[in-house]
């Protein structure tokens, strides 16, 4: 059943079919009843005409001959009786049977009784409506009445009667009762054939309405086929294109589609390698000179003591700029690596706990000189992840790097909570926190929340941007909350295996301490 | 006198190399192309090799194989790409270790060079055991069945620091430590691509170590031989 309901559902061809079917049952009952009480109601009346003619006259001879007798005696009236009611039904057939009744009129009281009914025909087939209404009228009067025999068959049937004299007996109504048989058994015969037309009519418009389906909706199928295929990469596939109908327009269509998305695709992976060769050739210009500028910093600073103020101030100058050339050089080497789609994941098993806790002994100097302290604060002791730690330990340097500048000489929070799939770190700082502007703009790139602020770490700049994309690779998420003069709260959430999905978060992105 | 064997196409930054070096006492042989590297290689075999893996001529991968063939002379590569591949191709290729351009300090580098220099586990005296293997670690040997098996230094420091402690799990980051000198590092690879190579000398049959045996999620220790 539920198999049904889903190619209902699901199968273009199917739904057709089944309306199809519906509505053609609909109209071929409708003309076939129509059809059927037509032939029955006109077979009825040419029979009902012809009985009523043929009654007409053999009471209308039976009346005469009666009219003859007038005046012999009883035997001769008996026999003239025997003669109409023999010349008048039929033995033979059982079909087209015809019976005479004769029934005393109320009120006759003569001693000689000729009441009979031919073939033990039960005289009570005659209704009593009818022998009413014949006793009124002059004129013959029919009725449709079942024929009932003494042995116990019916049969349907036809009584047509009217008023007689029977010399010496008085008056006398005299029945001719017709069977229907016959005619119900033609009636049935016509609705049978009516049926079994209708059903194969019935089955041939399926049939005529599948095959048509299928011609419509197998190309419709062919280019769903072919466009899966060309959803999941292989850009050569292209739809067969046979005629100039519609379906072949479609086809026409699509195949421009695809010829088009396969060059911009092409146009696309060649600008990807050209900027991977970009990022790569930049990356080892820059680095070899840099290398040799580092290490002629690193010897003259080695001997600033031999240097007069100035000199040496500005070695240590050089040192610190050549540091901070170096990060944003790496930095923006790894923006374009993710721009290119190039960045990869190198997954591996560690606790998550023991590189936050790291990561704030590495930073506990620098949060130091700025006033402030880092707690770390997890809901288990260990928790085992998969995940690419360079980034992840990027993440979290980057959140409490930001948290650092921005925490005003409070101390910051770090929260660890852990589930069976997720894994969320919140970076809680109470500093001077974020307005609604800039809650939508604080993770791109180059974006200071306050420009006129000095940079006195010396970020890139791209820290944020940079965790947010080394999130997402991980299909995790990085989200901020911060209200201006309440602080800010950085919540990330990984899957506890990086190639899964996260399916909830753990931390409230809203910090429970937060009221407004 | 030490000699280090620094070869760069930068001029200015082998020179600058070699400034820092000899600054530390330690003799410097600067080679700029890598299809002359084994002509001076044979001529005057280095201590140790410094080795920028984009090098005109031959690449730094191919010069790294070359030498492996015939010296198991430390190798350090330089790269300026941090990027995985060369990193993983350059340890294959039979590396110790690697530095990545720019490097943090040059204290760094001389910090690196002088731990690959270093006769390590001077404190251990006398005969190990891992497996059926016998260390002797004065001499710089191992042996299995009296015939020796030609290691690396490096992997001989490696298997040295397993063995003498058989019933210690290391975690890569130990094994970092312990056998590298880096107080911390991340890059675990460093550890895997090292172990396989290991492995592949030492054990019977290297998909199922028997030597060093993986501790899943946790790191490496020394395998106890049924009955030995």
């Amino acid at each position: 059943m539920n198999r049904f309901f889903w190619k209902a559902r699901n199968s273009l061809a199917f739904k057709v079919i089944i309306s199809t079917v519906i509505l053609s049952l609909g109209v071929v009952w409708i003309t076939g009843s129509a059809l059927n009480s037509r032939l029955s109601s006109g077979i009825r009346e040419v029979n009902l005409n012809s009985a009523i003619a043929e009654a007409r006259s053999t009471i209308f001879t039976a009346d005469y001959r009666f009219l003859l007798a007038q005046g012999e005696k009883d035997s001769i009236v008996q026999k003239v009786v025997d003669d109409v009611i023999s010349s008048a039904t039929t033995i033979t057939s059982n079909e087209n049977t015809r019976e005479v009744v004769f029934v005393r009129s109320p009120g006759n009281t003569r001693a000689i009784n000729y009441e009979i009914a031919s073939n033990l025909l039960d005289p009570e087939t005659i209704p009593e409506s009818l022998s009413e209404r014949v006793r009124k009228s002059d004129d013959i009067v029919w009725q449709y009445a079942t024929m009932r025999y003494l042995q116990g068959v019916s049969v349907p049937g036809l009584a047509i009667g009217q008023k007689v004299q029977i010399p010496n007996a008085g008056q006398y109504e005299m029945y001719i009762v017709f069977s229907l048989s016959n005619e119900e058994k033609t009636l049935n015969l016509i609705s049978t054939y009516l049926l079994i037309a209708g059903l194969i009519l019935l089955l041939l418009i399926t049939l005529i309405t599948w095959v048509v389906v299928r011609q419509v909706v197998k190309p419709v199928r062919e280019a769903a086929r072919i466009a899966t295929e060309f959803t999941s990469g292989d850009f050569r596939q292209r739809m067969k294109v046979y005629s100039q109908d519609e379906i072949s327009t479609l086809g026409h269509a699509f195949n421009e589609m695809a010829e088009s998305l396969e060059q911009q695709i092409a146009r696309l992976e060649n600008l990807s390698r050209v900027q991977q060769r970009f990022v790569s050739d930049v990356s080892h210009e820059l680095r070899t000179p840099l290398t040799t500028l580092r290490m002629a910093s690193e010897v003259i600073a080695a001997s600033k003591e031999s240097f007069d103020p100035t000199v040496a101030r500005s070695s240590e100058l050089l040192v610190a700029q050549l540091d901070r050339f170096e990060r944003l050089l790496e930095d923006l080497l790894e923006v374009s690596r993710f721009d290119a789609e190039v960045a990869v994941l190198e997954a591996v098993d560690f606790d998550i706990v023991q590189l936050v806790n790291r990561c704030a002994e590495d930073l506990a100097l620098v949060a130091k000189e700025r006033k402030t302290e880092i707690f770390v604060k997890s809901a288990e002791p260990v928790i085992m992840i998969k995940a690419d730690i360079r980034r992840v330990e990027r993440i979290l340097r980057n959140l409490l790097a930001n948290a650092i500048d921005h925490a005003e000489e409070v101390q910051i929070d770090v929260q660890i909570a852990a589930s069976e799939r997720d894994v969320a770190i919140g970076v809680r700082d109470y500093g001077i926190g974020l307005d609604e502007n800039s809650l939508t703009r604080v993770f791109d790139r180059f974006w200071r929340a306050d420009p006129s602020r000095a940079r006195i770490r010396g970020g890139t700049g791209l820290g944020l941007s940079i965790a947010l994309e080394d999130a997402r690779l991980h299909n995790g998420e990085l989200e901020a909350w911060g209200r201006p003069g309440r602080g800010a709260h950085f919540v990330v959430t990984l899957p506890r295996k990086t190639w899964e999905s996260i399916d909830q978060r753990l931390i409230a992105l809203q910090p429970e301490d937060y009221t407004a | 006198m030490t000699l280090v064997m620094v070869v760069d196409d930068d001029q200015d930054l082998a020179e600058m190399l070699g400034i820092v070096l000899t600054g530390a006492g330690i003799d410097v042989d600067l080679v700029s192309r890598g299809d002359e590297v084994m002509d001076v290689f044979r001529n005057n075999p280095p201590d140790l090799v410094l080795l920028d893996v984009m090098l005109p001529g031959l690449d730094g991968i191919e010069v790294c194989k070359l030498i492996r063939a015939e010296s198991m002379v430390p190798i350090v590569m330089l790269s300026a790409k941090g990027d995985t591949q060369d990193v993983v191709k350059g340890l294959e290729a039979g590396a110790d270790d690697y530095m990545v351009k720019p490097f943090r300090h040059p204290s760094e580098l001389i910090a690196r060079i002088k731990t690959r220099l270093r006769r390590t586990n001077a404190d251990v005296l006398g005969l190990l055991t891992i497996g059926d293997l016998a260390i002797d670690v004065q001499a710089h040997q191992i042996l299995r069945a009296g015939k020796q098996i030609a290691l690396t230094r490096l992997e001989f420091d490696l298997l040295v620091a397993l063995a003498k402690e058989p019933g210690r799990v290391f975690t890569r980051d130990a094994l970092l430590s312990e056998v590298w000198g880096y107080r911390h590092s991340t890059d675990t690879r460093l550890v895997n691509v090292h172990v396989q190579r290991l492995r592949s000398k030492i054990e019977h049959d290297a998909e199922h170590p028997e030597i060093v045996i993986t501790i899943r999620g946790v790191g490496y220790k020394a395998g106890v031989m049924g009955g030995s």
